[in-house]
């Protein structure tokens, strides 16, 4: 287990009769940025607060390096963490919030001095240190924040949605930060997000938790291009992908034949290895980019609401059986809100899931 | 012309809920304050008209030897219950914060049942259980002292008591309030801190402590205000004796207005006691907030 930063085994929590994690095995390596997503309730939170030790652990192991640290004191284990509601102590100065830790241990005045001169250097808070976290604004109490983490010189970070309390903008410039202060500092760096951007930019792995499992690890665009289930691949991509229902009806040589069950004279060749039998309902996933316009046959889709962004426009519609399709469109205006289009998914680049979510190959 | 008229229908209304108000504050608290002020420069009796005598009510006050024994006796009780009540009250509520739930309300219940009691009724439950020969207290005082006493006759034990009294009386509210003062304290400043490898203790005192502090302030200065204006409890446990031991300035007063019917006399009493109130409360404020900004 060399270069292990935080390996979890088999961990469990409950919180009374409710289990919320159910047994998670993850292996982040040191040094790297993992990322957690998942809906919102799926335990995310829980998961973060029992690696920082504020949670007990119901059952499993946690170690942090080459320590098992399933039992150790939040302060012992060596890491550090970033409130999403900061948790600045309001009545201490920039400066005094960020030495705290160093306060504590009784450190020489002017290692302290030195340590918080460096920080808010890197996180450009040298001219506030003298303010209370009230006179500050929301990305430099962030900052701050940040910045009481990076004095403790953790072998781990980590992240509670740092940033779900700022505007658009300054979330942006936050992330970019945030990627340039994990390339300097080079610690492990464990982050819960909601957001996909942030978790498809920062990330060196995402782990997708639902259900009280990680569905599926791996780097962002693996989980993009790859996903191992339809949750995973429903939830990575914004927007999300379409998913239609259809019926194996033929097995060739190569793979499939699949007819959608609302309107039955769209018919897909797939390539899989692992071949349904004839008459097996599946689910064909299907990504807004992987759909384009077609002069022949396809999939009639009514649109009805029309999102265009500038650059790209997200057309969102419905099958003549009702079933919702987004398809993306690039370049020019089109103007499609209210008519119907006859789009045809790239076969190439669908997926294929059985009944129970399961991807097939 | 119709925003004149909205206007004139505004003020209306405003005085119409205002107009109660003032009028009981007006006949219950204005006038009678005016009053004592006035009555304080005659010879007046309790009831009916006196002589306009100018200081001479503060002349005499001020070489009253019985007037500083009183003024003592305050400070003396205020010494002995103010800090103490609050430190007492802040680690009963440190304490019930640790407990969860229905306990907690149980418990927080328990605190506060004696500030609920008339103080009669209080006043009864410890003369009973002080009593010389048959309280139950007195084995225990017994057990320290050698030998029992009677501690409302005794001039050295009457004022602690009536502050122990007085203590566990009253101590329910201030609980209270260092409850609400602790439950504004977010979990998450505690979480962070045990990160930063606080010690509880470090916990408490760099964190609890100052965030707590205009919570402390308020009681301190509630309780100073409280104490100084001692009287029920004395009246009702020693009566101000033994050789003046408990005598207090509100009790002198009461003597001078409704015993010995010098209605001027009291009232001047009463001004001075206000005036200390006022004078001592505001240090004590200025005191408090100076540390609390360092
Ligand atoms: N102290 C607690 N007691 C009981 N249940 C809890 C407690 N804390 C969390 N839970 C439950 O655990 C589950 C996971 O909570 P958690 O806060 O980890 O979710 P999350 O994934 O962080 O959600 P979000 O994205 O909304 O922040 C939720 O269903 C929640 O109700
Ligand atoms: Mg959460």
């Amino acid at each position: 287990m060399q270069g292990t930063g935080v390996h979890l085994d088999a961990v469990k929590k409950s919180f009374g009769m409710v289990d919320v994690i159910k047994g998670v095995d993850m292996q982040v390596k040191r040094g790297e940025f993992a990322v957690f997503v998942g809906p919102s309730g799926c335990g995310k939170s829980t998961l973060l607060r029992m690696i920082a030790g504020l949670e007990d652990t119901s059952g499993g192991s946690i170690s942090i390096g080459e320590r098992d640290v399933t039992h150790a004191d939040p302060a012992d284990r060596g890491v550090a963490m970033v409130f999403q509601s900061y948790a600045l102590y309001p009545h201490l100065s920039v400066f005094e919030n960020m030495a705290f830790s160093l306060r504590l241990a009784k450190r020489p005045k002017a290692e302290v001095k030195d340590k918080v001169q460096e920080a808010a250097a890197i996180l450009q808070l040298t001219d506030h240190l003298d303010k209370k976290p009230s006179q500050l604004s929301g990305g430099q109490r962030q900052r701050v924040a940040i910045g009481r983490a990076i004095v403790r010189a953790p072998e781990v970070f980590l992240f509670d949605e740092p940033l779900s309390n700022l505007d658009a903008e300054l979330r942006v410039q936050m992330r970019l930060e945030l990627a340039r202060l994990h390339q300097k500092l080079g610690a492990t760096m464990i982050y819960v997000t909601h957001d996909q951007v942030e978790a498809m930019t920062l990330a060196d792995t995402i782990f997708v938790l639902q259900g009280g499992h990680v569905q599926q690890s791996g780097a962002p665009l693996d989980l993009y291009d790859d996903p191992s289930n339809r949750f995973v691949a429903g939830f990575i991509g914004s927007p999300s992908m379409n998913f239609l229902d259809a019926k194996v009806v033929a097995q060739t040589s190569g793979g499939i034949t699949a007819e959608l069950t609302s309107q039955p004279d769209a018919r897909f060749d797939i390539a899989l290895t692992e071949r349904p039998a004839v008459g097996t309902p599946v689910s064909l996933g299907m990504r807004p980019e992987h759909i384009s316009i077609t002069e022949g046959v396809g999939l009639r889709v009514t649109v009805d609401v029309a999102e265009e962004l500038g650059g790209v426009s997200y057309q969102h519609g419905t099958l003549e059986g009702g079933e919702p399709v987004i398809f993306q469109q690039t370049g020019a205006r089109h103007g499609m809100h209210g008519t119907v289009q006859t789009v045809m998914p790239d076969a190439a680049r669908m997926f294929v899931f059985d009944e129970a979510g399961d991807r097939l190959r | 012309m119709s925003q004149a008229n909205r206007r004139n229908r505004e003020l209306r209304a405003a005085a119409l809920l205002v107009l109660p108000f003032v009028f009981i504050f007006a006949v219950f608290f204005l006038y009678p304050t005016y009053k004592v002020v006035a009555l304080s420069f005659t010879d007046a009796p309790l009831i009916g008209e006196g002589n306009w005598v100018g200081l001479a009510n503060y002349t005499k006050l001020f070489g009253d030897r019985l007037f500083y024994t009183s003024l003592w006796n305050n400070f003396y009780f205020v010494l002995l219950t103010v800090i103490p009540t609050t430190v007492i009250a802040l680690l009963i509520a440190l304490s019930v914060s640790k407990l969860k739930g229905r306990v907690q309300a149980l418990v927080l219940t328990l605190f506060f049942l004696p500030y609920v009691l008339p103080v009669s009724v209080v006043t009864m439950i410890w003369a009973w259980m002080l009593d010389f020969q048959f309280g139950v207290l007195q084995p225990l005082i017994a057990a320290i002292t050698g030998k029992p006493v009677p501690v409302f006759k005794n001039p050295t034990w009457v004022m602690p008591m009536i502050a122990v009294v007085t203590v566990w009386w009253t101590n329910g509210f201030n609980v209270l309030l260092m409850i609400a003062g602790l439950r504004n304290i977010p979990a998450d400043l505690y979480e962070a801190a045990s990160l930063d490898g606080a010690t509880p203790w470090q916990r408490f005192w760099r964190v609890t402590w100052p965030l707590l502090w205009p919570v402390v302030s308020l009681v301190l200065t509630l309780q100073l205000i409280l104490q100084l204006k001692l009287f029920d409890q004395v009246y009702l446990l020693s009566n101000g004796g033994p050789f003046n031991q408990s005598y207090v300035v509100l009790m002198q007063m009461y003597r001078e207005a409704f015993q010995l019917n010098n209605g001027g006399y009291a009232s001047a009493i009463a001004m001075v006691l206000f005036l200390v109130i006022v004078i001592v409360s505001i240090l004590q404020f200025q005191l408090l907030r100076i540390r609390g900004r360092k």
